[in-house]
């Protein structure tokens, strides 16, 4: 039997769910996601069989984790949990890894600590699917004081059109420990729709290092990812945060982190590159709960063909923070005159004492480093190749996580070649 | 083998800045541009790598008897024109070492051995004095000036081009990055090498002595002479030749 809080949230998110509407979100100017194109009564929930091995999971899953060295990971592909792995030395240690739905029964009292704490299952209608309808999910749990320098690895995967997948990843790092986590959503070239709707919650408590990384590829099929990301980071604790997004029909995310306890340090490095007709909706929350604390935000993009993408990033500093400092910057570069992107960074100080800054930019491709490459005599696709992935390399680089690393310059550049023509005319053009 | 301007005229959106250019540089010479602020002497160095800012409206550009006037900025140098730019671009996310290697290539059928290019890199970076950690930096991010024109010189260095041409590359240099740069355009001289060392003072002439001295004003060559001329220019300025061209002009 699962847990009874569980039981009570499902039950109240479900109430929710059936009150509230599918959701269309309005910006100023030319902004609206909506979600008419979604046949959400058409998507299901698939389940499938554990794998033993890692051969036999999913083609895409196999080709993202490679042959990485990983301390532990959760596989789960549809609403099902395939594989659960941890190294019995990080074990040993006291290191939690595994489904959610297993931490609810095997370790009810931790689960309930921390589960929803800075989720609610009242914030529209996905927000209250994904709390009402999960399966699987991931929990990760480092106690006190441990050191796992491998990765930490979740996956959720989707490769069968129709699916509906309502995923959620608990993660608390204890005090002073130190781990690295991260989270790929993949899936292959579906033909037809599928949806993925996320909850990812991480709470570093005082004094603990943490990096965490969020890699986004649903494939060239109708993969819709309505999701809300959470991080909060205690007491004198370190949280560096790199969401990557690579692909997907259709993506409006809520991605907020909290310093909320005094000398709280967060780093949110973002990358973005959306193609064909892909629309990206992000909006970001640097929100700063008490005082002394820090901040630094960075968020890179790209557009090719007619895809969309907008980047809202706020920045909160609450009362009481005094003394906090933090910066955010957005940039989005258009590699096509029928790509449209904005980046909207934003400001709510309500106390004194404080330094916040931000801004945002949308451009192209600066001629004049084009010109300046050419005439070295790199021919103009190279030049234009050449910047868009040194444009992401400050991104890039700050994953500090070379096998990631690599996997994400490898997609940029095949991205990039599957649209160099359009790019290179797009270029020559200006 | 040389670079032959022939009655250039180029233009901006705006209006003509060159009415009429003619310069020829052989391998093997050195030549120096002289000319006043707005005289048209950075318009011709980017016309002559192809600027897409300029328009050719009358003349050619041509290299060892090919004409490049139409050529794309590549292919210009790919056939072995470089120039070292006033104002570098910054390229962010690319390596010095990285774009040297790209650039070094795209003039090779077969890519260079990692071994034989960073052999090559030394080397050069030896001679120009150049420290080892400045190879793995951005090119030209947070470089200072100095840094910036001793990037565009080790550029010089590794292509290897049959003609160079240097736009300013003596302003904003103080005396010992100016020698450094100097000794550089030096020890590349020689018969392989044709140059056109493009300046508005003497002063990298003191370190360079050229074979020939051009002087602009107003978009065209107005004196020309050998290393004399330059003298002649520091001790009289750029007034004496303009009031000597417009005495001309009057008769």
């Amino acid at each position: 039997m699962p847990a009874s809080f569980v039981e009570e949230s499902r039950r109240a998110a479900l109430e929710a769910y059936e009150r509230e509407p599918v959701p269309t979100w309005r910006r100023s100017g030319f902004w609206t996601t909506t979600l008419r194109k979604l046949r959400l009564d058409e998507l299901e929930p698939r389940h499938h069989d554990p794998v033993s091995a890692l051969d036999e999971l999913p083609d895409v899953v196999r080709s993202a984790i490679g042959s990485d060295d990983l301390a532990g990971l959760i596989v789960q592909r549809g609403a099902s949990t395939v594989l659960s792995r941890l190294d019995p030395e990080v074990a040993a240690q006291g290191v939690i890894l595994t489904s959610l739905e297993r931490a609810v029964e095997e370790h009810p009292e931790l689960v309930r600590e921390w589960y929803m704490r800075r989720l609610s299952h009242d914030e529209g209608k996905f927000a209250a699917a994904t709390a009402a309808f999960w399966t699987g999910g991931a929990f990760l749990h480092v106690p006190r004081g441990v050191k796992i320098e491998r990765p930490l690895q979740v996956v959720y995967a989707i490769d069968e059109p129709g699916t509906a997948q309502y995923a959620h990843t608990l993660a608390v790092v204890g005090e002073h420990a130190e781990c690295s986590i991260r989270e790929y959503c993949l899936a292959p070239d579906i033909d037809g729709q599928a949806l993925h709707s996320g909850a990812f919650e991480l709470y570093c408590q005082a004094g603990a290092q943490v990096k965490v990384a969020h890699l986004q590829d649903w494939g060239g099929g109708e993969v819709y990812d309505i999701s809300t990301k959470r991080v909060e980071i205690a007491r004198d604790a370190h949280c560096s945060w790199v969401p990557i997004h690579l692909g997907g029909r259709l993506t409006k995310q809520t991605l907020d982190i909290v310093t909320a306890e005094r000398g709280s340090d967060m780093r949110h490095t973002g990358l973005y590159f959306t193609e064909g007709d892909e629309h990206l909706d992000l909006f970001t929350t640097d929100l700063h709960e008490q005082g002394d604390t820090t901040g630094d935000t960075v968020w890179k993009g790209a557009l090719t063909g007619t895809s969309r993408a907008s980047y809202e990033g706020l920045i909160r500093i609450g009362r009481g923070a005094q003394n906090s400092h933090t910066y955010l910057q957005t940039h989005s570069m258009l590699l096509s005159d029928k790509a449209k992107a904005d980046a909207i960074p934003s400001l709510i100080v309500e106390t004194d004492n404080v330094s916040a800054s931000h801004g945002g930019t949308v451009g192209e491709i600066d001629e004049a480093q084009v010109y300046y490459m050419m005439t070295r005599g790199i021919s103009r696709r190279d030049a234009v190749r050449t910047l868009v992935e040194g444009y992401f390399e400050e991104v890039v680089q700050r994953l500090d996580d070379e096998s990631l690393e690599a996997l994400v310059r490898e997609r940029i550049t095949a991205k990039l070649s599957a649209a160099e023509d359009a790019v290179e005319e797009f270029s020559a053009q200006r | 083998m040389s670079l032959e301007i022939q009655n250039l005229h180029v233009r901006t959106e705006e209006r003509e800045i060159l009415h009429g250019v003619d310069l020829t540089v052989e391998k093997g010479e050195t030549h120096a541009l002289m000319g006043p602020n707005g005289s048209g002497k950075s318009t011709l160095a980017n016309t002559i790598m192809g600027s897409p800012q300029y328009e050719v409206t009358d003349g050619k550009i041509v290299l060892n008897g090919e004409d490049l006037t139409e050529a794309a900025p590549d292919e210009r140098a790919r056939a072995g024109i470089f120039m070292a730019f006033q104002y570098p671009a910054t390229i962010p996310g690319v390596s010095v070492a990285n774009f040297l290697r790209m650039a070094v290539n795209a003039k090779r059928e077969e890519p260079i051995k990692v071994k034989e290019f960073g052999q090559l890199l030394k080397a050069n970076m030896d001679l120009l004095r150049i420290d080892r950690t400045f190879t793995s930096r951005y090119l030209n991010e947070g470089f200072s000036g100095g840094e910036k024109k001793r990037a565009e010189i080790l550029q010089l260095a590794m292509l290897k081009p049959e003609i160079a041409v240097l736009d300013e590359t003596d302003s904003g240099l103080d005396i010992d990055a100016l020698r450094i740069v100097s000794d550089g355009v030096n020890a590349m001289r020689g018969p392989e090498l044709g140059s056109l060392i493009i300046t508005h003072y003497t002063r990298i002439l003191e370190y360079v002595t050229p074979d020939f001295v051009h002087i602009m004003l107003d978009g065209r060559i107005v004196r020309q002479g050998g290393a004399e001329l330059a003298g002649e220019l520091e001790d009289k300025g750029y007034d004496f030749i303009r009031e000597e061209v417009s005495a001309a002009d009057a008769r």
